[in-house]
């Protein structure tokens, strides 16, 4: 837990379906802290209650049961031989769950360590809309405003994709393509001098992955997001068929995310003249995977966009990238 | 959206924040008509045009109503406000304006010839001299036509140097001519308080001027940052030279790897000690002017080549050059011989900028740059004064 705020005048959010991550500026340093945004239910006794009070485990207790929350969850998920579940979906609020917001609520306390924001400026992320799903976003931008204002903040929202921007893209004064590519979605942002041309999402993350990969073995998708994440990369030889079946979906996540910035670039009206090539910044955790970039760029230098790129490059830090820009976007609104 | 021009001089204008938030704050407000920043996350782009066009309409708006434009018509002598220091300029503490962005760095011992510092960087002393305490007279960027100056006696930057010496082969065989060669430049640039700090070829870092002094390195030069116009940057700016010659022949690297790393590390504590910000460390040929032909880049040492991203440094090679932009020098034509494609962008940015600020204030570019050159004369002007009233 931290007292991020107490030094900090401003926060960033990045509100993702796998994780929520806090920025703050510490005198000229940008830090971040990072919980999972997932929980478990568990039974309730007073045994485990007093355990998870003596060890500082944040938790809720309701209806005779125990919910454990952020980074903690995924502990007592295994010991209970449980899976984890999730506040959002897809980048927004999960439907399924009714309490998904107070849980989202108590994770962002659990960040900046203080019950309220007292005035701060806060600007969080949200997803760009899928096609077709407007509403969706409109709705989980809303229940998050308010969510962040009764809390004490003066909140904002930013675009993820811009807000990769804002936080990578200081050198080529924010003009360049930030792609985040998160657990629910993959958010892309064209940004001239830190102004949005175009943003989008396309609804493959690393849960697509997961899921998909899942189904097709027949294992459970946290299972495949251990191997996932502990031994996949991407060299052309797989160790077995999980591996196998990984690079087939991260390459379809890979084909429709430069498939949909080709749309977009075509489909663009008053797209701004660039007068030199254009830098793409790739983050979140699902561009972690070695050998992703490279992939990445192979793909991206066949599918002849029409405007030049003068570098493909993670991240400084893939994972804080949109709460960094998130906090960028907020300390210049002071 | 047709804003080619204005992108440029904003993304120039822009380059000059080394802070972040500073930077998009900055193109935030250029970009929103000089409103109040807001989130532009999901701002329909056809206001962003129409910002751009509001933005060159206040820049002509604004642009009509000063003295320069109605000069420009014929209803004033055909000049621009010289900066005619009248105000009192005001004494500012030792302190910097910009970020120390370098990690810290700490002096860890003093023995009687040498320094050692916390990066590992060790400095000789053995040829070290003193000149006259470093104070000189900054102008406001923001203002160049403003009557207010300030006096520092912060360093603003670091220029860097070529000795163009004598160079023996750097091979094992010629150690002693190697050794011989490099004593003989350390006392001659001691006699001439040439430079702050020595880089010789076997990478060892010698202070020749103190640092507190002014050093005799740039001459005629001229530097500018978001904040402040330098002229003559022998007081405001750090001289360091790598024992070289900036042209080798054939395939040859100006500069060896011991001759880096000693760079990167002295840049490192200077700019860990003084706040110095990367964007005011700076080639010698990107500085140099000579007021006698009106032309830019007289020296041309590191015209090229100068190995900015090794030194942990931005490189900024494109930067359009302040003495062309802000008093209408004309680049040299050996300085775009002597230079790469990245100098020969910052010339052509420059002559960019000359030309889309001349057509905001309505003067063909010859005549603009004229009043910028008289503004020159008159900066000199001002920055002698105190010193003939010193000697009066």
């Amino acid at each position: 837990m931290s007292n991020l705020s107490q030094s900090s005048s401003a926060v960033g959010l990045d509100v993702g379906t796998s994780r929520i991550v806090a920025a703050y500026r510490q005198d000229k340093d940008i830090q971040c802290e990072t919980q999972l945004n997932a929980f478990v239910n568990i039974p309730f006794s007073k045994l485990t209650q007093s355990v998870l009070k003596k060890e500082r485990i944040p938790h809720l207790i309701a209806d005779s049961e125990i919910t454990v929350y952020g980074d903690e969850c995924e502990r007592f998920a295994n010991l209970f031989h449980k899976e984890t579940r999730r506040p959002m979906l897809r980048g927004v609020l999960n439907p399924d769950e009714a309490g998904g917001l107070a849980l989202v609520r108590h994770i962002v306390q659990l960040l900046t360590g203080e019950e309220k924001g007292h005035g701060r400026k806060l600007c969080f992320s949200v997803p760009a809309a899928p096609l077709g799903a407007d509403e969706e976003v409109k709705s989980h931008e809303s229940a998050l405003s308010a969510m962040l204002n009764e809390l004490g903040y003066e909140s904002r929202n930013i675009s993820e994709g811009l807000a990769v921007v804002y936080g990578e893209m200081e050198n080529s004064n924010y003009t360049g393509i930030g792609i985040s590519c998160g657990g629910g979605l993959c958010n892309v942002c064209l940004a001239y001098l830190s102004v949005p041309v175009f943003s989008f999402s396309i609804p493959k993350g690393g849960d697509y992955i997961d899921d998909n990969v899942a189904r097709l073995r027949g294992e459970p998708a946290t299972r495949i997001r251990t191997i996932k994440e502990e031994s996949f990369h991407f060299n052309g030889h797989f160790a077995n068929k999980i591996h196998q079946a990984l690079c087939t979906y991260y390459d379809d996540m890979i084909q429709a995310l430069v498939a949909s910035l080709k749309d977009s670039f075509a489909s663009v009206q008053n797209m701004p003249k660039l007068n030199r090539p254009i830098p793409l910044v790739l983050a979140g955790g699902s561009v972690l995977a070695p050998g992703f970039r490279d992939r990445f760029e192979k793909v991206l230098r066949e599918s002849e966009l029409p405007v030049a790129i003068s570098e493909v490059r993670l991240g400084s830090s893939p994972m804080h990238s949109t709460a960094r820009g998130a906090l960028v976007a907020a300390l210049s609104e002071m | 959206m047709q804003m080619r021009g204005t992108g440029r001089l904003l993304e120039w204008r822009a380059r000059r924040f080394s802070d972040p938030v500073e930077r998009l704050q900055f193109l935030k407000s250029k970009l929103s008509g000089g409103a109040a920043p807001g989130f532009l996350a999901n701002r329909p782009l056809k206001h962003v045009r129409m910002s751009f066009i509001a933005l060159g309409l206040a820049l002509a708006t604004t642009t009509l109503l000063q003295p320069f434009a109605k000069r420009a018509l014929g209803l004033a002598p055909p000049e621009i406000r010289s900066v005619a220091r009248t105000a009192a300029p005001r004494m500012v503490a030792n302190t910097s304006q910009q970020p120390a962005t370098a990690p810290p760095v700490w002096l860890v011992e003093t023995k009687q010839h040498f320094d050692l510092y916390s990066n590992g960087l060790r400095v000789e002393n053995e040829f070290l001299t003193s000149n006259v305490p470093r104070k000189y007279l900054a102008f406001s960027s923001e203002r160049p036509d403003s009557a207010a100056g300030e006096w520092r006696t912060n360093p603003a930057g670091i220029v860097f140097h070529t000795t163009e010496s004598h160079m023996a082969p750097f091979e094992e065989d010629q150690n002693q001519s190697l050794k011989r060669d490099g004593e003989g430049l350390l006392q001659y640039v001691s006699r001439r308080k040439s430079y702050h700090f020595v880089i010789d070829r076997f990478g060892r870092v010698f202070r020749v001027v103190a640092e507190s002094d002014s050093a005799n390195h740039a001459g005629n030069s001229v530097w500018a940052d978001q904040h402040f116009v330098y002229l003559n940057l022998n007081e405001s700016f750090f001289g360091v030279a790598f024992e070289a010659r900036s042209r080798q022949d054939a395939d040859g690297e100006p500069v060896n790897a011991a001759q880096v790393h000693a760079a990167r590390i002295l840049t490192e504590m200077l700019r860990a000690r003084y706040g110095i910000a990367s964007s005011n460390c700076v080639a010698h040929a990107q500085v140099s002017v000579n007021p006698a032909n009106r032309r830019a880049g007289y020296h041309t040492d590191w015209a090229a080549n100068l190995p900015f991203t090794a030194l942990g440094l931005t490189d900024n090679y494109s930067h359009p050059l302040p003495s062309v932009t802000l008093f209408g020098f004309e680049p040299d034509a050996g300085l775009a011989d002597a230079g790469g494609a990245p100098l020969a962008a910052g010339i052509q940015a420059s002559e960019d900028k000359i030309r889309d600020d001349a057509a905001a204030h309505g003067l063909p570019a010859e005549r603009y740059r004229a009043a910028l050159q008289k503004r020159y004369k008159d900066s000199i002007q001002a920055l002698r004064a105190p010193f003939r009233r010193t000697i009066k």
